[in-house]
């Protein structure tokens, strides 16, 4: 008898449930479009080719949001019927994947790229805090395959000889790289996330305009990197498709990169919704520097931590 | 109508889980926070009630807002993301976090706003540091937790996973916790502790069978509760979410403290065996029910219905 009155309940249950979260997105005057709002589009694409025209604070604002959304940033969930506000869900990601890079020897013409290596790519990281870890198999023709696994976590740079190196004793070596933080954090930023959460960082420095019918998003990255500005182009889809860094600071030249990014999907093993660039181009002085396709991508906020080692402590107190 | 079950994928499952909350709301006034608007800890009020020990009494059911798993503004309180209406916090790390008001919000689908509950509970950067070795493991054991997670198929959650307990009963030389089982994020049968707080030791950990609840054993530290465990099997993990195993030799010690009708409880883990330093959950503060009469009901025999249906390693 209390099984029946259990099936009964949970069938009645199952009918409210099922109507309730309908019944509370009508009452809240929700869009059903799955589409960005219409202030937010005319941001995005208003403009006529062959034209820069800048948008105000607000309609900035609102091509941001569409941006953060557009790649699965900016996020809520009706589960449960629960009425938290949209908030940036990225910390840690990581992806794999495999293609070329190119080192900085001699080419045969100018603009084109320097040698080339087959280059298997991993890279883990999170943005909070912000941390990155690149492990590289590099492989010239002929050559035996050289492997690096590069660390960046705030102002602290090193490099390991094995994941985790130098946080336990005879667990592998981390030889502090202090010189190369700016430029680890520069990758970590500009990835399409970072982008977007640079961009909102920036607060009324970042200015949105159109050129060429694109969406360009201009802005200061803060820190270590305050004296660099990056232009960030979005695609037809609000995407990050291309984006360009430029600094007055002699010191920072070296750091002026532009990647330009495709092919956008969940590349996740686990779906999350979170869309992530196919193919990835990264050029340094006009010159390709790597050319990666994308194989998998968790942007689960998977465990991923980045302690630093002791030794690299110590090398940057001194 | 507190019934227990796994949540998986599935569109009924789902759709169950929406009325879970509804079903605890029924039974006291301060229940999980599925409607609430922000994750903010509740400001206690009122005096805090003494023993005749001199001590703060405890006693009280304490199921109102943190800890309680079945909702998502609950789970991100539990991890240390503050959202309030227009702005959100990470707690442990003091970072803000970019927010945009409820308003013109995109129609969603189950599968979308599971998805998204599934980054929103674990955004958090409170996380426990493993030695590199088991670093893989741990997101191997989360990635495939539908299949690897302890506590699936009604199995205890254990401490100090089960968090927060529901109700306390204080006496002199016992306190006593009382966890519900909880559909939601893990599916666990009703469990107790009956813990003394006279002044005992704790046996010699080689003489203890390792348990799902371990050895507990309770002092005041002013006016601070300090349950130390030891004892464990090395079965269970040590928080809601993160595949966080552990060792036989963990160590967890609780921190109780009352504040008015709020409840804030800690859990330090050490475990040196697998964590390279100790790691404690970000403040969990819970509510007293307001209602003299409210009681725990009943829990239904847990019962794993979903697994057969679960066709992604989608999980929470």
């Amino acid at each position: 008898m209390r099984a029946k009155e259990i099936r009964v309940l949970a069938k009645r249950a199952l009918m409210i449930a099922a109507l309730a979260p309908l019944a509370l997105q009508a009452a809240r005057g929700q869009s059903n479009s799955p589409k960005p709002s219409t202030d937010a589009k005319s941001t995005a694409v208003g403009a006529a080719d062959d034209t820069t025209k800048s948008s105000g604070a607000s309609d900035a604002a609102k091509t941001l949001k569409v941006a953060a959304e557009a790649v699965g940033l900016a996020r809520w969930s009706g589960v449960g019927g629960q009425r938290l506000p949209e908030v940036d869900v990225i910390n840690t990601m990581e992806f794999w994947g495999s293609g070329s890079s190119y080192g900085s020897g001699p080419s045969n013409k100018p603009g084109e790229p320097g040698p080339a290596f087959k280059t298997e790519y991993h890279a883990s990281l999170g943005y909070n805090p912000p941390a990155m870890r690149v492990e590289m198999t590099r492989t010239a023709s002929g050559a035996a395959p050289q492997h690096t696994i590069e660390v960046v976590r705030d102002k602290y740079a090193w490099d390991e000889s094995e994941i985790g190196a130098g946080l336990l004793p005879g667990k592998g070596t981390a030889t502090p790289a202090m010189a190369a933080a700016n430029n680890r954090l520069l990758q970590l930023w500009l990835l399409p996330y970072g982008v977007i959460k640079a961009a909102i960082a920036a607060g009324d420095k970042m200015k949105a305009s159109t050129e060429k019918g694109a969406t360009v998003l201009t802005f200061p990255l803060t820190g270590p990197l305050a004296d660099v500005t990056v232009k960030a182009t979005l695609d037809a889809q609000n995407q990050v498709a291309k984006v360009e860094t430029r600094s007055d600071n002699p010191t920072l030249t070296d750091l002026l990169t532009e990647i330009e990014y495709s092919d956008y999907k969940d590349h996740g093993e686990i779906a999350t919704d979170v869309k992530s660039p196919g193919h990835i181009v990264r050029k340094q002085g006009g010159r390709p520097v790597l050319d990666l396709q994308v194989k998998t991508w968790d942007a689960n906020n998977p465990y991923l931590v980045f302690p630093v080692p002791e030794n690299v402590k110590q090398a940057a107190a001194h | 109508m507190a019934t227990h079950f796994r949540f998986s994928r599935s569109v009924a499952t789902a759709a169950l889980l929406c009325l879970l909350p509804a079903a605890v709301f029924a039974q006291n006034n301060g229940g999980p926070r599925m409607d609430h608007e922000n994750t903010l800890p509740p400001t206690p009020t009122g005096p805090t009630p003494m023993a005749p020990d001199g001590h703060p009494d405890l006693t009280g059911l304490w199921n109102g807002l943190a800890d309680n798993l079945l909702g998502v503004p609950n789970q991100m309180h539990n991890v240390g993301i503050e959202v309030g209406t227009d702005t959100t916090r990470d707690i442990h790390s003091g970072v803000q976090i970019a927010t945009w008001p409820l308003q013109n919000r995109t129609r969603q689908n189950n599968e979308q706003n599971e998805r998204a509950a599934t980054l929103l509970r674990r955004m958090g950067s409170n996380r426990p540091i493993y030695k590199p070795q088991y670093w893989q493991r741990v997101k191997d054991f989360d990635a495939n937790s539908n299949e690897e997670d302890p506590s699936n198929n009604c199995m205890p959650a254990g401490v100090p996973r089960m968090g927060v307990p529901s109700y306390i009963a204080q006496t002199p030389n016992y306190l006593v916790f009382i966890y519900p089982g909880q559909g939601g994020l893990i599916a666990t049968a009703t469990s107790y502790r009956m813990i003394p707080i006279d002044g005992r030791k704790h046996t010699n950990l080689e003489d203890l069978d390792g348990t799902w609840n371990g050895e507990s054993i309770g002092h005041w530290e002013g006016d601070t509760m300090v349950v130390d465990s030891i004892g464990f099997n090395s079965t269970s993990w040590f928080d809601q979410l993160g595949g966080y195993f552990h060792s036989e030799n963990m160590h967890v010690i609780e921190r109780l403290h009352r504040d008015g009708n709020t409840l804030t409880w800690t859990a330090t883990v050490e475990d040196p065996d697998v964590l390279l330093e100790p790691w404690t959950t970000t403040p969990r503060v819970a509510l007293l029910n307001p209602d003299p009469k409210a009681i725990l009901p009943e829990s239904l025999p847990c019962s794993e219905r979903d697994f057969a249906h679960v066709v992604t390693k989608e999980h929470h």
